[in-house]
Parts: C-alpha cells; structure tokens; sequence
C-alpha cells in the first residue's frame, strides 16, 4: 500500500512539474493570437476529470466503510484492552493468535497518545489514537505468525519515542 | 468598467516601511527557524546528539515560530496590497506587531527558559501534564504568548474588515458575489480583495476559536478541577490549527495575483471562477478539519466522511484555479524572468505539488498507514516551504527591487533559486520517503534502519538554508540602501 502511495505521489508531482516546465518553456515567446481563448480548452475536461476521478475514489475507498470490522470472517472478534500512560503500554493479551479477527480498545489514562501496529519489518499496518475519557476501536487480523510492536503515534511528552510494546502472534 | 481603480497615488510611506521591516523580521526568523530544522534533522540522521528534552523544545519553537511567522509574511502581503485598494490603519497594524511581538517573547521564554516542549499544537491536556518535565509557569508563559499573537492577529482582521467595508459597503460585495450572482456590479473587487475579504472572514472565526481552547488551557493549568472534554479540545484545536495554517498560503497568494500581471501584461481578473472559487474555499476551508480526526474513531461518522469528502474537494477550488490561471497567464507573455517571478511561480508550483500528497493522506484508509508519520511534514513542508515561504521570498525580492521587474537573473539569483528548489524538493521528498517507510513523526530518536533518509534531508536541508542566506542578504542590503 505504502510503495504505491509514494509511486502514485511521485508520478502526480511529476506531471504537474512537466506541466510547469513546458509552459514556462514557452512563457518567454511572444503571444499567438488569441492565447486566452486557446488556454480555456482544458478548462472543461479538467474540471470534469477532477469531479469523476473525485466520486469514483470516494466510493471506492468509502465502501466498505474502513472502520468496519474485517469483512473476510463474521467470527466473534478477539478482544484485546490497550490503555496508554506517560510512557508506557499496558495490553492485556500480548500472545496473539494468527487468523482470528482482533479488536483492540484502546484508550489513555493521562494525555493524547497513539496506537500504532507495527510488523517485524517495521511497517505501520494500522493505528488508532489512545485518548483520556474515550475508548477508540481498531480492527486487525494477523495473517503472519511473528513479532509485532506498538509504538506511539501521537507526541505524548518526554519518552515519546520510547513507548513500545511488544506483541506475539502465535501460529 | 470603473473597477480595481487603486488608491495607490495616496498610499503613505509609512506603509512600505512596516511591509519592509515586516519582511525583514519574517526572512530572519524563517532563517533562524530553518537551522532549528536543519537541527532537528541531523539528529534524526544521528549526525548531532541532543537530549530529547531539548529536541522537543526546538520541535515546539520550529512549529510555533514557522507557523506565526507564515502569518506575519502573509498579513504583511495582505496589508501591502490592500493599501492599493483600500485603508486599513496604520495605528492598527503597529499595534498588532506589538501584540505579536510580545507574544514571541513569553514563547521563547516558557520553551526555552521552562522547558516547555507541548508541540505547536498544545494538545490538550499535555500541557498541564507533561509527567514533570515543564512547570506550569512555562506552559502557561506559551499559552499566554500564544493568546497575545492571536489577538494580534485578530486586530489585524478586524481593521482590514473595516477598511474593506469602507469600500465596499459590505463583506458580501468585496467578496464579488453581485458578479458571481449575475448582476452588474459597477466596483468589482479585484482578487486581492477577494482573497483577503475570505481570509478575514475564516481566519477571524478561527482565532476566536483558538482564543477559546487557549483560554481554556490556561485556567486548566492552574485550576485543574476545570476541565474540557478532550475530544472537544482536539477539535477545537485542529479546527483552529488547520484553518491558521492555510491561512497564511492563502494570504500569500496575493502576491502572485497582483505582481505576476506586471510581468504577463495581461490583469488577473476577478472572473466568475475565481470568485466563485473563494466563496467555496470559504465554507469548504472551515469545514475541512476532520480530516485531522480519522484516527479518533469515536468521531462521528459524517464528519468523517465530510473531512474526506473536502480533502479532495477543497483542492479544487482555489488551488486547481489559480494554478490553471496563473500557467494560461504565463504562456507565451513574453515574460522576463527575474528572481521574483520565478519565486512566485515557484510558490504556486509548491502548493500545487504539496497538496498532492496531502490529498492522498486525506483518504481515510491511506491515514491508517500515514497518519504521524513523517509523510505528513512531507506534505506540509511541500506547500509551506516551496509554496508559502517562495511566496513570500518572491514578494521580498520585489519590494527589494523597488516594487518593478528586476534585472534579469544574475549568477547567484540562479543558484539560490536552484539552490532553494532542489533543497526543499530533497526536504520534501526525503521526509515523505520516511514515511512511507512508516517513520513516525516528532520522534526524537531514530533507530539506524531509519536514518540515511534523515541523513539525506540534512544535506537538503543545509542547501535550503544557504540559498534562503543568499536572498536574505540580497534584500537586507537592496533595502538598506533604498531607505
Ligand atoms: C530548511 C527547511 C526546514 C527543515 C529542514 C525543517 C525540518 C523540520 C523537522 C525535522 C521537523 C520535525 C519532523 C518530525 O515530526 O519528526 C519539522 C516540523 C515542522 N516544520 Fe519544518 N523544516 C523546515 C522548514 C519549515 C517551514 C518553512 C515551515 C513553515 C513555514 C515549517 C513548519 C514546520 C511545522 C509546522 C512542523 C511541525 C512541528 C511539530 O510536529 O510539532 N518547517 N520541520
Ligand atoms: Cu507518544
Ligand atoms: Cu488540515
């Protein structure tokens, strides 16, 4: 997911900077008649371009709704308590189990912190925030046995970068 | 057509004097505030050791003092131009320079003498519980500097409401709508009022906002039995947080619409686009800041969906038009480039690009793998560093060569422009490389698979600092000789 997000990203800027440098390219040339009006003829399909890609995306990354639980299974869920302290985590269930859906609630006992899933590879797979007074949901399904960690996602203080759990998945 | 007549024969001296020391101050500390990066960086890239505790400081005093001095260059853009149409106080503008400054005072002093290091973002209730690293007094000092800029700001707004006004009559005629809605309006407002006439309108509601969490932050410290919902608070403090930032770029942005017609010979006209484009920015910019809550899944879903809805749709407007006029402008005008005009251009190119990236992480299933990652200051610093801080760098150089085109580029205007283009694109894209290798962001230690990034965005970084030296120096000494 992330490799395509920077590909997509990088090849977006590119286009928009080879837009930029062929008009400036030419920038310095004296005007052909009625440049304004040439100019407009992009106007219409961009704008229509902008609107169909904008629905088509909204639909697509809406539907399923991405807080939902995991489609694949209707298994009661495994639930995990995840509560945050400066500097700490506490998680009751730190031996997990592969295949089976997991919901982790997640909440802080002091300030705002943040819920980040880690895998051995140190790839974020999801997150979600620990906040005082709310319990935030997130759903996961590990689908490779191994090491995994918490770290936090949301500046907290101090040891910030030093608030990491440790979690096992079990095949 | 009577409209956009300027005023500009009256325009006082003493205008160009603020706005050029204004600039002055600005360049320095984005200077000074560009080192704190390059700092920051480095230690990243574990090429510098610092203790957290003062990289959290420097990360606090880097935000609050890039962010404030985004929008003192960009209230000094907006004050310039308005005083072409309009006459907003110069009592006023003195005035919230004072505020401003004092405010900067009791910042430095309650992060760098307290210790405070809550983020630019004082998250609520991290100031008041900072496990006993700060006292209260230093996050009470920062809240306090902070609450001054913003009334500062909002003198500011509310004088340049009431000189519009004095033109115009009302908010809804600066802002165009008789044009937009069809009927003749015989004193069309040119974009730089329009633009300005959204910006007070939002950024008003939004330092009233801030002013609010602020407040409340700061009785919170002494008086801990009064507290706020957090949830509340963060809303509050995003809704402000967001709106302030894109602020300052909006602001900016007036300089592009009023110096880039002198080099093109072709008016920016306040067309029914560009109109229609700001009054959708007004409502869409106030309403877009969920996008900063995808990750607190208690939201309520609607405006979830809104946050990403707008994300994508708020681009459109302002951003998508104004780059789209500004290039069809360019096209064959016969321009002659000069470090201003490749500047501004520049700054367009940079929001443009950064809001690439920022759209992506405005989508709700690609924030669960970006969300505080260093993908985020990689967009950000895209439209604020090439976009906002071009701009602004692109309208010092031209109060520098005496508000008309310049020479053409010299040697060292090439490389400083090159210098800052290749710096900030290797920043920027060193920082959302990190991210997508899911680095997390405001982390003060970096473990090693983590730092040739970080490594890299230093030399970048070093290169940035150096060309922002060489247009320092340019426009410090072109200024000192003029005046
Ligand atoms: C040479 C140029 C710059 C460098 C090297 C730089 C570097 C950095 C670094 C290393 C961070 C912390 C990243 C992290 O979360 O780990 C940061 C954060 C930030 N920067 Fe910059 N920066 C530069 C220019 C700017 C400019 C021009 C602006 C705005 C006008 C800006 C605004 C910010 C803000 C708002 C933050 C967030 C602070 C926080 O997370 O609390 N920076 N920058
Ligand atoms: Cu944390
Ligand atoms: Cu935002």
């Amino acid at each position: 997911m992330q490799e395509f997000l920077w590909l997509l990203t990088l090849s977006l800027v590119a286009l928009l900077a080879v837009i930029f440098v062929a008009v400036i390219r030419q920038a310095a040339m004296p005007a052909a008649a009625a440049v304004p009006a040439r100019s407009g003829r992009y106007r219409q399909p961009l704008f229509w371009g902008l609107i169909i890609v904008g629905v088509a995306v909204t639909y697509g990354t809406l539907v399923p709704w991405p807080y939902s639980p995991d489609p694949r299974t209707t298994d009661t869920p495994l639930r995990v308590n995840a509560i945050s302290e400066q500097w700490s985590w506490s998680v009751d269930h730190t031996e997990l189990p592969l295949n089976k859906p997991i919901v982790f609630f997640v909440t802080s006992r002091d300030v705002n912190h943040g819920f980040g899933l880690y895998d051995s590879d140190r790839r974020l797979l999801t997150q979600v925030q620990a906040m005082p007074g709310y319990v935030n949901k997130v759903h996961y399904t590990f689908t490779k046995p191994g090491q995994y960690r918490v770290l936090c996602l949301e500046y907290c203080g101090l040891i910030h970068h030093d608030m990491i759990a440790e979690l096992t998945v079990k095949p | 057509m009577a409209s956009n007549r300027t005023i500009s024969q009256t325009v006082r001296p003493v205008v160009g004097f603020a706005v050029r020391l204004t600039m002055a101050l600005s360049i320095v500390v984005f200077l000074l505030m560009m080192l704190l990066g390059l700092i920051m960086r480095m230690v990243q890239g574990s090429l510098l050791d610092i203790p957290p505790d003062l990289f959290y400081q420097i990360m606090t005093a880097h935000g609050t003092g890039m962010v404030g001095t985004a929008g003192l260059a960009g209230a000094a853009i907006m004050w310039h131009f308005l005083n072409r149409y309009v006459r907003p106080s110069v009592s006023v503008y003195w005035l919230f320079l004072a505020f401003f400054l004092t405010g900067v005072v009791l910042i430095l002093a309650g992060i760098f003498a307290g210790g405070f290091a809550g983020a630019w973002t004082f998250l609520y209730p991290l100031p008041a519980r900072s496990g006993a690293v700060w006292s209260v007094h230093a996050a009470f000092s920062f809240i306090a500097g902070l609450l001054l800029v913003g009334v500062g700001f909002l003198l500011f707004y509310l004088d340049a409401a009431r000189a519009i006004v004095g033109r115009y009559r009302n908010l809804s005629n600066a802002l165009g709508w008789p044009t937009l809605f069809g009927s003749e309006q015989a004193d069309t407002p040119p974009p730089a009022i329009v633009a300005s006439s959204a910006v007070l309108i939002i950024n008003t509601i939004a330092l009233v906002v801030g002013a609010v969490i602020l407040a409340i932050t700061a009785v919170n410290l002494y008086v801990p039995s009064l507290t706020i919902n957090p949830l509340l608070a963060k809303n509050f403090i995003y809704f402000f947080g967001h709106v302030f930032i894109n602020a300052t770029i909006y602001m900016a942005v007036i300089a592009v619409y009023e110096i880039i017609p002198v080099y093109t010979g072709r008016p920016w006209k306040s067309s029914r686009l560009l109109i229609a484009g700001w009054s959708a920015t007004l409502v869409m910019a106030l309403a877009v800041y969920p996008h900063h809550l995808f990750q607190d899944a208690v939201m309520p879903g609607w405006m979830l969906v809104t946050g990403q809805i707008l994300s994508f749709a708020s681009g459109i407007p302002v951003i998508v038009i104004t780059t789209y006029a500004l290039l069809s402008y360019l096209h064959r005008s016969e321009i002659r480039w000069d470090l201003t005009s490749a500047l501004l251009t520049l700054g367009v190119f940079g929001w443009a690009g950064g809001v690439i990236p920022a759209i992506i992480d405005g989508m709700i299933v690609v924030n669960k793998v970006m969300h505080n990652t260093l993908w985020v200051p990689g967009h950000f610093h895209f439209y604020l560093l090439l976009g906002m801080v071009a701009m602004a760098l692109g309208f010092a150089t031209w109060l520098a060569q005496g508000e008309k085109p310049g020479t053409a580029m010299t040697l060292s205007h090439k490389l400083a422009l090159g210098g800052f283009l290749l710096g900030g694109l290797g920043v920027v894209l060193t920082f959302l490389y990190s991210g997508k290798e899911s680095v997390p962001r405001r982390w003060a230690v970096h473990v090693p698979e983590w730092t040739a990034p970080d490594q890299l965005g230093s030399v970048f970084a070093a290169v940035v600092v150096a060309a922002t030296i060489v247009i320092a120096i340019q426009y410090m000494s072109r200024c000192a000789r003029s005046s």
